[in-house]
């Protein structure tokens, strides 16, 4: 019953590894996703172009496009969509440069199989948790920021510019938290939904983007401060 | 971006150290000549029954030879660190591909390990995966192997088991090898030996040219991989020719395939996997054989020539017995005829 949600899912997994791919599409159909594996970056965006998915497994080292290249064209089409990276490329510039260009997360090979299906879970489950909170409240004001939670648009003066839906949902947890404290563990956990000490790297990623978007000078920040040693703390003064 | 600026660094260093060494050259000239004329008007006026006869013109040429020196050492270290960098950045990239080409198996090994530890597996399918696992750790075997081969190889450590073959019989034998190994369809492998001649060889060795050439034809063929091997002879050596219709290597990647740790980056490439090692193993093995490898493409998608050439066998002056000889050089002669002489 608990994983009602996640039957029948539609999972795209872009993988050249043939022996990865065979265990993942087992591991996946026995969650109850409905998967379709590809095995090189052409085949990635042809499907991705003709079939309506619900989230992206996706490998960096791929035969004709890689991961980034993937990545970045999907978010161009589809801002919403989850995009999970897995690869062997550990650096941590690799792993800044795909979050920046829009993955949602990013899991380094080898993994744990029970975290990986948790993480994929987590993303499915937000997505459609996104889905009815935006309902709540789907736009919201502060300073000369605007943003479109529903349709993850934003707006800075007369700057307007595209939002994922993991940088919507960070901001939108700051936002519902204003005035408190945030640790990057409670993003972690609430965003996310894992709960690391080891991650907190990419949160850093998720909010230096916020701040590119929102703030005046994002080296300065006047709305997303950083409280050293203890988080992060949304501020809106105009609206308190 | 680290590696731009340091090569930006050491290009500008070169620049103001070639500026420093003129620039010292100059004061140099300039102030032997002009203590040079001091010294003269002086002389003469204070005392002009000294005759100046032998100004030291040693230290003068010495000096400039020092500087030039210095120079020259200046441009060696510059050209040195240039490679080096240069190395440096080709080895991080065998790395990265090293990592992923460890990492890929292990991590499928790991899920299905887990798969099989979490899950009730049908059996069926646990035979698929423990197949699967198995095809894992040999990949993962083959690739510390070639490392470690090649390693030795450089250190000339390894011990080559050299025989004297049949050209025709020996390569034939590689070929089908091969093709079993890697499950060739056989309509697609075409095979020619026009002459006849003995060959000195490790057949292990060369079965390993053999292999990376056709794991790269697999590699880089967008279509079922064709292959056509085509051997001649002269009297000083044999040739042979293996040629593919794979996507086919630019004219300007010629020479650099065969660097160690290099990788072609090609966006058409079906497959993404490989050291850099495999083609500069082949050139090393064929080096040992005292032989040499070139390759020519047509161009792009036209496929690839690799061409090898290896010294023919040249029986010894038969002063001795030859058995004796090979005797003396240490050379085990294989009796089996199907494999060699």
């Amino acid at each position: 019953m608990e994983n009602d949600f996640i039957v029948g899912k539609k999972i795209l997994l872009v993988e050249d590894e043939e022996s990865l791919g065979v265990g993942l599409v087992y591991n996946l159909t026995e969650e109850g996703y409905s998967v379709e594996w590809v095995k090189d970056g052409k085949q990635a965006l042809d499907k991705f172009t003709s079939v309506n998915y619900d989230m992206i497994v996706l490998d960096l080292m791929l035969p004709y496009h890689d991961g980034f290249e993937i990545a970045e064209k999907v978010r161009e089409k589809n801002p919403q969509m989850p995009i999970l990276i897995l690869t062997a490329r550990t650096a941590a510039e690799d792993k800044v440069r795909g979050l920046e260009l829009g993955a949602d997360d990013y899991i380094t090979k080898p993994f744990n199989l029970q975290e990986l299906l948790l993480r994929i879970r987590g993303m499915i489950k937000r997505k459609l948790w996104y889905k009815t909170s935006t309902e709540l409240m789907p736009v919201f004001k502060f300073g000369k920021n605007e943003i479109d939670f529903e349709n993850l648009k934003g707006k800075c003066s007369s700057k307007r510019f595209s939002l994922t839906q993991r940088e919507a949902m960070v901001i939108k947890y700051l936002i519902e938290n204003k005035g408190k404290v945030v640790s990057r563990k409670d993003l972690l956990e609430n965003v996310w939904h894992i709960s690391s000490d080891i991650e907190t790297r990419t949160v850093d990623i998720f909010i230096s983007r916020l701040r590119k978007y929102f703030e005046p000078d994002p080296d300065d920040p006047v709305y997303i401060r950083s409280i050293r040693s203890a988080g992060y703390l949304f501020i809106d003064e105009m609206n308190d | 971006m680290k590696k731009r600026h340091s090569l930006a660094f050491l290009i500008l260093a070169f620049v103001f150290a070639q500026i420093a060494w003129l620039g010292l050259l100059g004061l140099w000239i300039y102030w032997y000549v002009s203590n040079n004329i001091i010294i003269q008007q002086v002389g003469d006026k204070l005392s002009p029954q000294i005759q100046i006869d032998n100004p030291n013109v040693f230290i003068f040429i010495g000096g400039i030879i020092l500087i030039v020196l210095i120079a020259v050492a200046v441009f060696f270290i510059f050209r040195n660190l240039t490679v080096q960098m240069k190395l440096n950045s080709l080895y991080d990239n065998f790395i990265a591909n090293v990592t992923h080409e460890l990492k890929s198996p292990l991590s499928a090994i790991q899920l299905y390990t887990e798969t099989m530890f979490t899950k009730t597996v049908q059996h069926d399918k646990q035979k698929e995966f423990l197949g699967m696992m198995l095809k894992d750790v040999n990949r993962l075997k083959k690739l510390i192997n070639s490392i470690l081969e090649i390693s030795r190889l450089e250190k000339k450590r390894i011990a080559h088991d050299f025989r004297i073959y049949e050209v025709d019989s020996v390569f034939r034998s590689i070929l089908n090898d091969s093709i079993e190994q890697f499950r060739l369809n056989e309509n697609f492998v075409q095979y020619e030996c026009n002459g006849s001649g003995k060959c000195l060889l490790d057949k292990d060795a060369i079965q390993i040219v053999f292999d990376n050439l056709i794991d790269n034809t697999i590699k880089y063929s967008v279509n079922q991989p064709e292959i056509f091997l085509k051997i001649s002879c002269n009297k000083k050596h044999y040739f042979v020719e293996y040629s593919d219709k794979g996507i086919g290597i630019a004219a300007r990647e010629y020479k650099k395939i065969f660097h160690k740790f290099y990788r072609v980056s090609n966006k058409n490439t079906a497959s993404v996997k490989g050291t850099g090692l495999g083609l500069y193993w082949v050139r090393e093995i064929l080096k040992f054989h005292k032989g040499k490898v070139t390759v020519f493409s047509e161009g792009s998608n036209k496929g690839s020539c690799f061409r090898i050439e290896l010294p023919v066998y040249q029986e010894p002056i038969k002063i001795f017995s030859k058995a004796f000889l090979l005797h003396l050089i240490g050379i085990k002669q294989n009796t089996d005829n199907s494999d060699g002489e």
